[in-house]
């Protein structure tokens, strides 16, 4: 039976169809911003600046407590720090899979060489004597990240950087099953969730899965031109309303981060 | 066996399943403590909380035998995660940290009375035969130096005549004593037996002893000879 | 209270033996538990032993009761009951001195659980009863049943413990019979009774 969630009319009026991009002129580009239930997938290519775009996306939060960050690759004093540099909220939900998982299992595997290594000592064996089960040391993330976008409220704005770190870990059927789960979870609740994922090394079936279950699909990408970089942003899918199409080139700037450029180069 | 088990040898226990191998053990551990010697038991096959569970079935057993360290149960789970072997397939080196930590543990805490239950699980992650057989050689050769008694558990299918003492055919082959024990089916039931095959440098009975597994240790009596045949077909011959 | 008439002349012939003696004692059918009585009543009362009883030829609570009808308490004594465990529910007994043995058949558990019963007695001076090698003849065989008797002889006389075996001689197996006659030290011979 499916679940039945009734929105306040005051909450309809605040949150509105759309949400922001956190790059205004993105959203301007694309008729306010992203409707809200939307799933995006952004498919990322190193140096996109996709990262950035990610906690740009977050930025907004419109409810601080109902906005979760989720980086699988950096650090919780790296993302203060780029929060801060661009003045973004700081008392949003952050989640640092990959921190835990190096405090975790790195740390676990360089005592394993310590004791390969060196051997036990007396306290290590009185201990060792005294431990009667394994640290529950394989966590599975993947379910742990899924339950917490899941126990967002509506209205809730998510981003998980990246799903590389899942399909490296996991099997990739079982990511896709449960993104598929946070797809229909983020149409019900009437949330937006941001899913980066490298193209780099990601098997062409479960791109396209990922592209198919996405109300929105994004491709970061980096080229160089002359002697510059040019990162842009292509939109190639977007549930009902396929006028929305388009590349996007952007450059970085310090004020405002990610800032498409309204002028057209010349190569 | 007339004596007991020479000090520092290696004996393989080998049996089937529910013979009484890790009660035999558990009590070689128990008397140990009882001496004052330093025990060590690593577990693969029950959670070390579920065998000190059941050695407080012993009358003679004492709690504090754990808490004041002369008996020490480790979970080969644990060492196993500890030293990052959480894996399948062991290779040389895997086999090497083993051995190393294994008698790290028997150095430091000057332990002289080891089980190992059991040898087969253990085995079963070390594909070759012939790592196999430098593991169970060099680890007995160590402990033997430290002058560390070992008992090593070894599951076995079937305790017949024909069957071998261990799992791998090799075990058997290193040990200094074998004691094997299993069941002898008569007229639909199963009476426990144990059997010293071998025990290097003593002089000890190789018949078949029943056992019982009672509070008070295991108690053994040699077992009829006109009933220690599994099968019935030798009565009224 | 049931009215029973003991032979006395049993319990005149025990005031003779030692601890390490074994004594085969002959019954008929019909006056078992007459003959089992008069021997058992000298050791508890007279000579204030322990002991182990060891029945397959009733269950244990039965005997108990016998025992009880007659107003003798044979709550000290251990009971190692090789007939209930073949009968379903026979084993939820009341009484916290029986021990079961799963079948007459596992003659050296038997052995073991007397032993192990003898280790953890508080009395200093204990017998061990056998009732009755004709009940462990029906399952056990002959030559297999003598060398059991042969060993349990000896392992208990080795022990000091009194040991004593009941059978009904011309129902017991001539081998097994014929070494009871060889290895026990005492015979009570009640075995030839006539029924007038």
């Amino acid at each position: 039976m499916k679940k039945k969630i009734t929105f306040d009319k005051e909450d309809e009026e605040f949150f509105g169809q759309v949400g922001s991009f956190g790059v205004p002129k993105f959203d301007g580009e694309m008729n306010g911003g992203i409707p809200r239930g939307f799933t995006m997938v952004a498919f990322t290519e190193t140096g996109s600046g996709a990262e950035l775009f990610a906690k740009q996306y977050v930025s907004p939060a419109e409810e601080s407590e109902n906005t979760l960050y989720i980086s699988t690759n950096e650090g919780q004093p790296e993302i203060v720090r780029v929060f801060k540099k661009y003045g973004w909220p700081l008392d949003i939900n952050v989640r640092t899979i990959g921190e835990e998982y190096n405090s975790n299992v790195l740390e676990r595997e360089l005592l394993a060489s310590r004791y390969r290594l060196e051997g036990f000592r007396l306290e290590d064996i009185q201990r060792l004597a005294q431990t009667r089960f394994v640290d529950e040391n394989n966590q599975d993330y993947l379910t742990e990240v899924t339950n917490e976008i899941m126990a967002l409220g509506p209205y809730f704005r998510a981003a998980i950087d990246s799903l590389d770190f899942f399909l490296q870990r996991d099997d990739p059927n079982r990511v896709v099953a449960m993104i598929r789960m946070l797809q229909a979870h983020t149409q019900m609740y009437r949330g937006l969730l941001l899913i980066s994922v490298s193209v780099n090394g990601l098997s062409p079936s479960i791109r396209q899965e990922l592209a198919s279950i996405a109300d929105m699909v994004l491709t970061f990408g980096v080229r160089t031109v002359g002697s510059d970089f040019e990162t842009s942003m292509i939109v190639s899918k977007f549930r009902n309303a396929p006028e929305n199409l388009k590349m996007l080139v952007f450059r970085v700037t310090p004020e405002e981060g990610i800032t498409p450029e309204t002028v057209e180069r010349i190569a | 066996m007339r004596g007991g088990i020479p000090y520092g040898s290696t004996v393989l226990a080998s049996g089937t399943c529910g013979s009484g191998k890790t009660t035999l053990a558990m009590e070689f551990l128990v008397r140990g403590a009882l001496a004052g010697e330093a025990c060590a038991h690593f577990t693969a096959t029950e959670p070390s909380v579920k065998l000190l569970e059941n050695i407080r079935q012993y009358a003679f057993f004492d709690m504090n035998m754990v808490d004041t360290g002369l008996i020490n149960v480790f979970d080969m789970d644990v060492l196993y995660s500890w030293l990052g072997l959480d894996k399948s397939t062991f290779d040389l080196d895997d086999v090497h940290a083993l051995i190393k930590s294994i008698t790290d543990i028997v150095n430091t805490i000057g332990v002289t009375r080891l089980v190992i239950d059991s040898v087969t699980t253990l085995c079963y992650k070390i594909k070759s035969e012939q790592l196999i057989r430098d593991f169970l050689f060099t680890l007995g050769k160590k402990l033997a130096t430290l002058g560390c008694t070992t008992i090593l558990i070894s599951e076995i299918t079937s305790a017949t005549e024909n069957a071998h003492w261990s799992s791998f055919g090799v075990e058997e082959a290193i040990a200094d004593g074998i004691v094997v024990m299993g069941d002898v089916e008569r007229m639909g039931h199963l009476l426990r037996f144990l059997q010293v095959v071998k025990m290097r440098g003593t002089s000890h009975s190789r018949a078949k002893h029943a056992i019982e597994l009672t509070p008070l240790g295991v108690m053994l009596t040699p077992m009829l000879k006109w009933g220690s045949q599994t099968d019935s077909a030798n009565w009224g011959a | 209270m049931i009215m029973f008439e003991l032979d006395q002349r049993i319990a005149e012939q025990l005031s003779t033996i030692s601890l390490n003696s074994s004594v085969q004692v002959r019954c008929g059918n019909s006056n078992a538990f007459m003959v089992t009585a008069s021997t058992m009543l000298p050791l508890m009362q007279m000579f204030e032993m322990g002991g182990v009883y060891i029945t397959a030829s009733r269950g244990a609570v039965e005997i108990i009761q016998a025992f009880e009808s007659i107003g003798v308490d044979v709550s000290n004594i251990q009971f190692i009951d090789l007939v209930s465990s073949g009968i379903l529910g026979g084993t939820d007994v009341e009484y916290s001195n029986i021990h079961f043995v799963d079948s007459p058949i596992m003659l050296e558990s038997v052995l073991l659980r007397t032993l192990y019963i003898l280790r953890t007695t508080s009395s200093a001076r204990n017998f061990v009863f056998i009732d009755s090698v004709n009940a462990l003849a029906i399952y056990n065989e002959d030559r297999m049943l003598a060398e059991y008797l042969h060993t349990f002889i000896n392992t208990f006389r080795q022990r000091e413990v009194l040991s004593i075996i009941l059978n009904v001689p011309d129902q017991t197996p001539p081998l097994v019979l014929s070494n009871l006659d060889l290895y026990c030290t005492d015979l009570v011979d009640r075995g030839q009774v006539v029924i007038h």
